[in-house]
C-alpha cells in the first residue's frame, strides 16, 4: 500500500519528530521506540496502532503522513511566469507614478508594508487600496473583495465613501463599451462599501485569533483580493515584556500571511509605525517591530514629507528596482503629485 | 533506535523477536549492544545464529567507512564549481558555488539576498544549462524578474522559455513543508527534477530562517531540534548528489549592536561559506541605490573580512531590455 | 572475536601512542595517552577544524615528512570534512618536508595517496547509527593495528534531535550519548586507541536570538577562565571520558574590518587563534594547563613562537 514510497523514503532516517504529526500522536510514537521514518517500513496500522496504543485511525494517518506528507510538486519558473502574467496581476492604485514603480501597481500574492510618521497617508493609501481592489475587470481592475483588519480605530466611513465615490466618477467617464456600462451598473458606492468587510481587533491576542480563522473566511470568499492590516504595529508595540516572544510571534504571523497571499491569491497590505533607534551618538528613523520583521514584507514602502512633497520610495522589492516617486493626497484620495509641484 | 521487527533479517522470527522482546531487547541497539552468550540462554537460540543476526543487522545499519584516498578520488571527478555570474561575488567565493557544499547570504531587509538567489538560478540555469532547484519561503519569488534578467542575457524567446523551464520553485512557508520537501529531493526527486534538462547542480532555499526562526525561543529543544535536521538534509543532500545549496539567512543584532547572521550558535556551524550583504550607503533610503557590498564572514579557502562592492543591476544590465519589459506591462495593463 | 592472550598482547604493544602528537599543544608530558579522550571546544569560527587537521596531518603524514604515520579514523557526524583543505595542507607539509632535503617531487603524488590512505572515513546521520557504528568499527581496530586514533567531528552534532526525541525523559534524552560514551570508554580499554572529538558550544538556554535587541553571550570569550557557555553540556559518561580540554577561542577581530577602506590593510592583520588546554592525565594526579597561540595559513596551523603564554 505505501510501499514504492516509503522505501525511498526510508533510506534516509528520518526523525519522526520531523513530521508534521499532532504533539501526543508523536509522543505516542516516540515512547515505543518508533523514533524513525524506517521503524514504520512494513508495519501495517493495525500493527502500529498495537504497538503504540494510537487508536486504527490515528495509526492509518501516521502512515499516511509518512508516505503521501512528502513535498508538493514543484512547478516551474516558466509555469509561475505564465500564472503571474495571466492572473489579474496587480491593483492599479489611481497614482500612475506609483504604478509605473510598482510595474503595474500593487501585486497581488505578495506582501506589502506601507511605513511612515503620523500623517503621511498610509491609512489614506489604504482606504485607497480597498477601493482600488474593486474596479471591475473591464476597466482594467481586479474586481476583488477586501477584508480590512482596523486595529487603531482609523477606518473612516466617510472617507471611503468619498474616495468610492471618485473611484466610480472616474469609471464612468472612461465608458466605452457594452461591457463597460454594464459593469458600471454594479460598480456604485452601495457595492463598493459592501464589498469591504471590516475587522476590528483591539490587542494582538485579537489579532492572531482573527487571522487563524482567516483562511475559513477566505475559502468560503473567493473574491477577496486583498487583506489589509492597518496597522500592525499598534497592537505588537505594547504589552510585551520580551522582545523575543514578540519576534517568534511576528515572524509565525509572517509566515501565515505569506501562505494566504500566495494560495488564495491575495495582495496583503500592513502598515508599520517609525521608530528611533540610537546607534552611538546617531540616531535614525526606522520602521518599528524591529530587524528580523524587516524580512516579512515582499515589498517595502516608506511614505514620507520633504519639505512640502510628500515623498514615497520602495526600499525593499524582490522584483523591482528601488525607486522614489511624488504623490498627494486630496479629497478624491491618494494621487499623483500635480505636474506643477515637481520640481 | 531501530525496533526489532521479524523478517529484518534472515533467522529474525515471529518468536525470536518476541523472546527478545520479553528479555527486553527491543531494538537493533539493545541488541548489537547485550552479550551474546547471554541472550542466547535467555532466548534458546543458539549463540551462532544469535551472532549471526547481530552481524548481519550491524551491517545493514552502520555507516561503512571510506578510505580518504577514495573519497578524494571521487571528490576531484564529481565537485563542480559554480559561477555566480558576478565576478565580485566569484572572486569573494574562490571562484563560486563549490558543490558538495551549503553557501549562505546573510543580510538585513533589502540587502539584496533575494536578487542574488534569482541571478544565481539564472545563471546556472541559462549558462550552464543546468537545473536549479529554488524553494521559496517568503513569498518573494517573482518569475517576471527572473525573465528581467534573462532578458539582457539572449533576446531569443526559446532560450529564455528554456532557461525557466530549468528552474523548478516549491512555494512553501513552514518547516514541515520545507522537511519534506528537503527529504523527497533526497528520496529520488532530485533525480526527477534532472530530467528533460540538465541535472540539479543547485539547491535554493530563500529563506531558511522565514520557516525557522518562528519556532525559536518557544520549547527550545522541538525547535533547535527541526533546525538541525533541515541543516542535515541539506548537508547530506549536498553531498550524496553533488549539488550546490545556497541558503539565505535575517541578520540579528547581538547586545553589542553589531550584526551577526541570525538562527544563533548552532546554525553558525552549518554552512561551509557565509557572505554578509550589506547596502554601500545604509542611511539613505530616498537615495535609492542598487549598489551593495559582500564581506565574506566564513570560509576554508579564502581569508575571511574580505569586501567586494557590487551593483544588484549586475544581472539586468542592459538598459534598453528593461525598457522594452515596461513596454510589455504598459500592453498586458489595458 | 576470540582470541589468545599473546594475540591481544601484541595487537596493544603495536599501536602507536599519540603523546607527542603535539607538544606545543599540551603541558609538558602531558600529551594524551593510550586510551585517552581530548575534547576540542569552541563556538563556530574558533579554529577548531583546522587544529583538528593539524592533528589529523600529523597523524597520517610519513615519518620521513614529520608525520607519525598511523592509521585515523575520521567520524563525520556534521557531515563537515572538508577535503580539499585537508589534501591543501598535507600538501603543503608535504612539500615543505621536501624543500628541507627529503625526496623528490614526483613521489608526492605517491605519497600523498598513500597519507590518505591512512584515513578512513564515516559519515553518520544519527546518534543511534553513531552507536552502531562504533559497534562496527570495533571489527576495524581489530583489522587494522596501525590505527592509533578516532576523530569524532562533532560529538554534539545529535544533542537537540535527541533532546527532542527523547521527549520528557531527561534520561532518555541522553540515553544515546550516554551508551556511545559507554561503548567507546571499552573500545579505549581494550583497543588503547585515542579519541579526538571536537565539541561546538552552543547556549542552553535558547533566548530568541533572532530578536533585534536580543542579547549575545557569543563571540566574546576570556582565553582562559571559563564562562557560562564554556561549561560542559553533554552527558555525563562522555564528561568523564574525557581527560584534555582544549577550549579554542579566537582573539577580538581587527578592529572594524568592514567599516573602512578594505583590502590591502586587512591582509596583514591576522587572526590569532588562542587554545587553552586543560589536562588530567591518568599519569599525573593533578590537572595542568597550557595556552598557545596560532595563526591559520595556507598551510594549516602555525603556532606563534614555542612557548607564548597568553594571558
Amino acid at each position: 500500500m505505501f510501499g514504492v514510497n516509503l522505501a525511498s523514503t526510508l533510506k534516509m532516517q528520518r526523525s519522526v519528530s520531523s513530521l508534521n504529526l499532532n504533539l501526543s500522536v508523536r509522543a505516542r510514537l516516540i515512547s515505543a521506540g518508533i523514533q524513525s521514518t524506517r521503524d514504520l517500513l512494513h508495519v501495517s496500522p493495525k500493527q502500529l496502532s498495537s504497538e503504540t496504543g494510537l487508536s486504527q485511525q490515528e495509526a492509518l494517518e501516521v502512515l499516511q503522513v509518512v508516505s503521501t506528507g512528502l513535498g508538493g510538486a514543484s512547478i516551474s519558473a516558466l509555469e509561475l511566469l505564465q500564472r503571474e502574467e495571466e492572473e489579474p496581476k496587480s491593483i492599479v492604485t489611481f497614482c500612475s507614478q506609483l504604478d509605473t514603480a510598482l510595474a503595474g501597481g500593487l501585486p497581488v500574492g505578495k506582501t506589502t508594508e506601507v511605513c511612515g510618521t503620523p500623517g503621511t497617508g498610509k491609512t489614506q493609501l489604504c482606504l485607497q487600496l480597498a477601493v482600488d481592489v474593486q474596479v471591475p475587470p473591464c476597466f482594467g481592475g481586479v474586481g476583488g473583495q477586501v477584508v480590512f483588519i482596523d486595529t487603531e480605530g482609523t477606518f473612516l466611513l466617510q472617507r471611503v465613501t468619498d474616495m468610492a465615490a471618485a473611484a466610480v466618477q472616474h469609471c464612468a467617464l472612461l465608458v466605452e463599451d457594452d461591457e463597460q456600462r454594464v459593469a458600471m451598473t454594479t460598480f456604485s458606492v452601495e457595492t463598493i462599501l459592501s464589498n469591504i468587510f471590516l475587522v476590528c481587533c483591539h490587542d494582538y491576542l485579537e489579532l492572531l485569533a482573527e487571522l487563524h480563522l482567516l483562511p475559513d473566511f477566505l475559502s468560503e470568499h473567493p473574491r477577496v483580493r486583498l487583506l489589509v492590516i492597518d496597522s500592525l504595529a499598534f497592537p505588537f508595540r505594547q504589552h510585551f515584556d520580551e522582545l523575543s516572544q514578540r519576534t517568534r510571534l511576528l515572524n509565525g504571523l509572517t509566515q501565515q500571511l505569506i501562505a494566504m497571499a500566495t494560495n488564495q491569491n491575495l495582495a496583503v497590505v500592513l502598515t508599520n509605525h517609525m521608530t528611533t533607534r540610537l546607534q552611538g551618538s546617531k540616531s535614525q528613523l526606522v520602521p518599528a517591530l524591529g530587524e528580523s520583521w524587516g524580512h516579512a514584507p515582499t515589498i517595502r514602502l516608506l511614505l514620507q514629507w520633504a519639505g512640502s512633497r510628500r515623498l514615497a520610495a520602495i526600499f525593499k522589492s524582490s522584483g523591482h528596482m528601488d525607486s522614489t516617486i511624488q504623490y498627494q493626497i486630496t479629497s478624491e484620495g491618494f494621487r499623483d503629485a500635480d505636474q506643477l509641484e515637481q520640481p | 533506535m531501530v525496533v526489532l521487527r521479524e523478517g529484518m533479517c534472515p533467522g529474525l522470527e515471529e518468536g525470536l523477536v518476541r523472546d527478545l522482546r520479553a528479555a527486553d531487547i527491543k531494538t537493533v541497539e539493545d541488541l548489537v549492544s547485550s552479550d551474546m552468550e547471554e541472550l542466547a540462554q535467555k532466548c534458546s537460540v543458539s549463540y551462532k545464529a544469535l551472532f549471526a543476526i547481530r552481524r548481519v543487522l550491524l551491517a545493514q545499519h552502520t555507516a561503512f567507512p571510506v578510505s580518504g584516498a577514495d573519497l578524494y578520488e571521487e571528490l576531484l571527478s564529481s565537485t563542480a564549481i559554480l559561477s555566480t555570474g558576478n565576478p565580485s561575488l566569484d572572486k569573494l567565493l574562490d571562484s563560486g558555488l563549490y558543490t558538495g557544499e551549503i553557501t549562505e547570504l546573510s543580510g538585513g531587509p533589502g540587502s539584496g539576498k533575494s536578487q542574488v538567489c534569482f541571478g544565481v538560478a539564472v545563471h546556472i540555469s541559462f549558462h550552464l544549462k543546468q537545473s536549479v532547484i529554488f524553494i521559496d519561503t517568503t513569498g518573494g519569488f517573482t518569475a517576471s524578474r527572473l525573465l528581467q534578467m534573462l532578458q539582457t542575457e539572449t533576446r531569443n524567446t526559446e532560450e529564455q522559455m528554456e532557461a525557466l523551464q530549468r528552474i523548478h520553485v516549491f512555494r512553501l512557508f513552514d518547516v514541515y513543508a520545507l522537511l519534506d520537501c528537503l527529504y523527497s529531493l533526497r528520496g529520488g526527486g532530485l533525480q526527477q527534477a534532472s530530467v528533460g534538462g540538465g541535472s540539479v547542480k543547485a539547491v535554493i532555499v530563500d529563506s531558511v530562517s522565514a520557516v525557522i526562526s518562528p519556532l525559536l525561543g518557544g520549547k527550545p529543544n522541538e525547535g533547535m531540534s527541526l533546525m538541525i535536521q533541515v541543516a542535515g538534509v541539506l548537508k547530506t543532500m549536498a553531498k550524496d548528489f553533488n549539488v550546490a545549496a545556497l541558503v539565505t539567512n535575517y541578520l540579528t543584532r547581538s547586545g553589542g549592536g553589531e550584526v551577526q547572521p541570525g538562527l544563533g550558535v548552532s546554525w553558525s556551524h552549518i554552512p561551509r561559506t557565509r557572505l554578509l550583504l550589506e547596502r554601500v550607503d545604509k542611511a539613505a533610503v530616498f537615495s535609492p541605490s542598487s549598489l551593495r557590498s559582500a564581506t565574506l564572514i566564513k570560509s576554508s579557502r579564502q581569508r575571511c573580512h574580505i569586501r567586494a562592492e557590487f551593483d544588484l543591476k549586475w544581472w539586468s544590465r542592459s538598459e534598453d531590455t528593461s525598457s522594452s519589459r515596461k513596454r510589455k506591462l504598459e500592453e498586458t495593463d489595458s | 572475536m576470540t582470541e589468545s592472550g599473546a594475540q591481544l598482547f601484541a595487537r596493544l604493544e603495536a599501536r602507536r601512542c599519540l603523546k607527542d602528537i603535539e607538544p606545543r599543544l599540551f603541558p609538558e608530558d602531558g600529551g594524551p595517552n593510550h586510551g585517552e579522550v581530548v575534547e576540542l571546544y569552541g563556538p563556530e569560527g574558533t579554529g577548531k577544524t583546522e587544529l583538528l587537521y593539524h592533528l589529523l596531518c600529523r597523524c597520517v603524514l610519513p615519518v620521513a615528512s614529520g608525520g607519525l604515520e598511523v592509521d585515523v579514523v575520521f567520524v563525520d557526524t556534521d557531515y563537515s570534512l572538508d577535503m580539499l583543505r585537508l589534501v591543501s595542507i598535507l600538501d603543503n607539509r608535504l612539500s615543505a618536508a621536501r624543500s628541507a632535503g627529503s625526496p623528490s617531487a614526483a613521489a608526492d603524488e605517491a605519497v600523498l595517496r598513500s597519507c590518505l590512505s591512512r584515513l578512513l572515513v564515516v559519515h553518520c546521520s544519527s546518534s543511534s547509527q553513531l552507536l552502531l557504528t562504533l559497534h562496527f568499527l570495533e571489527t576495524t581496530l581489530t583489522s587494522r593495528p596501525g590505527l592509533a586514533l578516532l576523530l569524532i567531528d562533532s560529538i554534539n552534532a545529535f544533542y537537540w534531535l535527541d533532546r527532542s526525541e527523547g521527549g520528557a525523559s531527561f534520561a532518555r534524552q541522553e540515553e544515546k550519548l550516554s551508551k556511545c560514551a559507554e561503548l567507546l570508554g571499552r573500545l579505549l580499554r581494550d583497543y588503547k586507541i585515542t579519541v579526538f572529538a571536537t565539541c561546538h558550544a552552543i547556549r542552553r538556554s535558547y533566548s530568541g536570538s533572532s530578536s533585534a535587541s536580543s542579547s549575545s553571550s557569543t563571540s566574546s570569550f576570556a582565553s582562559t577562565s571559563t564562562t557560562e557557555s564554556d561549561k560542559p553540556f553533554l552527558c555525563r559518561p562522555w564528561q568523564r571520558l574525557v581527560t584534555h580540554r582544549l577550549l579554542c577561542s579566537k582573539q577580538e577581530a581587527p578592529k572594524n574590518m568592514a567599516a573602512t577602506a578594505g583590502g590591502s590593510k586587512e591582509q596583514k592583520t591576522r587572526q590569532v587563534f588562542t587554545v587553552s588546554t586543560a589536562s588530567s592525565s591518568s599519569s599525573s594526579k593533578t590537572k595542568t594547563f597550557r595556552s598557545s597561540s596560532y595563526y591559520v595559513t595556507d598551510g594549516g596551523v602555525e603556532f606563534i613562537g614555542p612557548n607564548t603564554k597568553v594571558s
